[in-house]
């Protein structure tokens, strides 16, 4: 029997990626390091407490967008993030910060398994909406707790990270982001890449070619709860004091999304530069405009959107597809 | 509930793939299948054939695990897979290519294939699934397309690439759903091949199909539906001479031969 397809051409086999797409992802990092050493004159001190805020905003853009490259659009990362740092607040009275810090993580994942399960067969808007009535239930039950346990709709106090030391703290979440995004990076090389980008490209189809759609999801949630846990447990020792409203705000759940969009989704790379630029261009605004920074602030991420449909990452990438980081 | 048995000193011939008994799927008042029983044998080519409504796509959906069948069971290489999910009938051995192809749009044509390649069966490796994707882009036809964007494909490539990322996932079994489809005469006759080639490489197929030249040229064995029931079985040549099979599929002597 003589067959069409055996005449075909052979193909060239690529690597995955090579290890030249790591080199903006080392300079970032290379930049974040030596911040706090260079001369920032008597503004020191302030450029620095931004600087953390960015790798903290950095951080849960980061690990909202490994879940969201398993299909789930979720508007619950503030729950998790909030459990962080409630977490941490409550742990950190009782032990060592850097025992509290993995606990108040680890719990936030587990809560996350949680929701995982609930929403497993809901997608796009309804998804959307059950994770923000999530952080509600979260909200409500935190503020509903005795007083003396997580100091109600007032808030309590959090024990300072570190002994209130600036710079430790920025080399801390420093840490925090770098091992975000060394996870990042080891889902990209793994199935789990390959599982999440077939569920979030078509769920049914994935089953189909025998990924067990429920494992992946479920681990999806854990790792990025998990990971904005850390995230709020440094919010929170680095602000001393934390309420339910605040915490667990839409827009600590929004800002991740939008944050992600705008770097360039399902990359490692393109939350953690859109949340430099951001929160960067957020403070510029903030003390030039003054009054109506956040028209500004929206009129410059809705044109970025429009012209840079995969954000800032879509600059960067030579390649149409694949081999990306 | 009948046993599957078969014979090991049977010709492999001989060994039952797949096995429906008495399958019926209820969706409120309509009985869209209704006590489907029919036997797959190894290297079997297998036509599904009837009018539109006949529910050969439902009957697909029930083998491939997309719906729980209302009554009957179904046996994939002797183990009961009735009640048993997508995912696992895919680890058991059974393939499917879509009718409207799905690729994984944001992917290559080459992750596409990986996929089914490293979830198909447990134990392969990343790089294993690889390799397994480039060799079957290879012989499927598509070596040169390895790394576009399924988006870029033609509709032939693209039921190229459902069919390997199909075979990827290493089926005894493998379901396709009107791939013959959309496709110019040339090109089916190429997909013609493709099927052969699939048959060559020791899978079974079943195949669902409108185009009666096709099933003609393919199938060893034809099932005639109507009416969500089977209404005959046998070779090309027995349901086109069967008078019940000629009123009902197409009306017309004509349109059975067209």
């Amino acid at each position: 029997m003589s067959r069409a397809m055996e005449t075909s051409r052979t193909v060239t086999r690529r690597p995955d990626f090579t290890a030249r797409a790591l080199v903006p992802l080392g300079l970032f990092f290379g930049l974040a390091l030596v911040f706090p050493f260079l001369p920032l004159g008597t503004r020191a001190e302030y450029l620095l407490q931004i600087a953390f805020f960015t790798l903290v905003a950095a951080i849960l853009a980061l690990s909202w967008d490994i879940l969201a490259r398993s299909g789930q659009v979720s508007l619950a990362h503030a729950a998790f993030y909030g459990l962080g740092a409630y977490g941490f607040a409550l742990l950190g009275k009782v032990m060592p910060w850097f025992a509290a810090m993995p606990l108040a993580a680890l719990i936030a994942g587990l809560v996350s398994l949680i929701l995982g399960a609930v929403t497993l067969r809901l997608s796009g808007m309804y998804f959307a909406i059950a994770t923000l009535a999530f952080t509600e239930v979260v909200r409500t039950i935190i503020q509903n707790l005795p007083e003396s346990v997580a100091g109600g709709a007032n808030g309590l106090l959090v024990p300072a990270l570190l002994g209130g030391n600036a710079r430790a703290q920025y080399f801390l979440a420093f840490g925090v982001l770098l091992f975000t995004a060394l996870v990042s990076l080891a889902i990209r090389r793994s199935r789990l890449h390959h599982a999440f980008a077939a569920i979030r490209q078509g769920e049914e189809t994935a089953r189909v070619l025998g990924v067990s759609v429920v494992r992946y999801k479920l681990a999806a949630f854990f790792i990025s709860s998990f990971l904005a846990a850390l995230g709020g447990v440094l919010f929170a020792g680095k602000t001393f004091f934390i309420n339910p409203l605040e915490t667990f705000s839409l827009a600590n759940s929004i800002a991740p999304l939008t944050t992600s969009i705008f770097g360039g989704l399902y990359t490692t790379l393109g939350p953690m530069l859109g949340a430099t630029v951001l929160r960067v261009a957020e403070e510029l605004l903030h003390n030039s405009v003054k009054n109506g920074y956040l028209v500004v602030y929206g009129l410059v991420l809705m044109l970025t959107i429009l012209w840079l449909p995969r954000g800032l990452m879509g600059l960067l990438r030579r390649g149409k597809h694949g081999g990306e980081l | 509930m009948t046993a599957v048995s078969f014979q090991p000193s049977v010709a492999s011939q001989q060994e039952v793939v797949l096995r429906a008994d008495g399958l019926s799927k209820r969706f409120g008042g309509l009985l869209a299948v209704q006590n489907v029983t029919f036997t797959q044998y190894s290297g079997e080519i297998l036509a599904v054939i009837g009018p539109n409504g006949a529910g050969k796509t439902t009957l697909l959906n029930l083998l491939s695990g997309v719906y729980r069948p209302t009554a009957g069971r179904l046996h994939l290489l002797g183990r009961d897979v009735t009640g048993e999910s997508m995912e696992a009938r895919c680890h058991a051995g059974l393939g499917r290519a879509f009718q409207i192809v799905r690729p994984f749009p944001e992917m290559t044509v080459h992750e596409n294939v990986t996929v089914g390649a490293l979830f198909g069966k447990a134990g392969v490796s990343l790089p294993e699934a690889r390799e397994r994707a480039y060799d079957l882009l290879e012989r499927t036809g598509l070596a040169a397309h390895a790394e576009k964007a399924a988006h870029e494909l033609t509709l032939l490539q693209d039921k190229r690439l459902e069919v390997a990322r199909a075979l990827a996932t290493q089926p005894r079994v493998l379901l396709l759903d009107e791939v013959m489809a959309g496709l110019r005469p040339a090109e089916a006759q190429e997909a013609v091949q493709l099927v052969r080639s699939v048959q060559g490489s020791g899978v079974s197929v079943l195949f669902i199909e409108h185009i009666m030249p096709v099933v003609r040229d393919l199938a060893d064995r034809v099932v005639v539906m109507d009416q969500g029931q089977v209404l005959a079985e046998g070779t090309y040549r027995e349901v086109t001479a069967n008078p019940q099979v000629v009123a009902a599929y197409l009306g017309t002597e004509e349109g059975l031969h067209a």
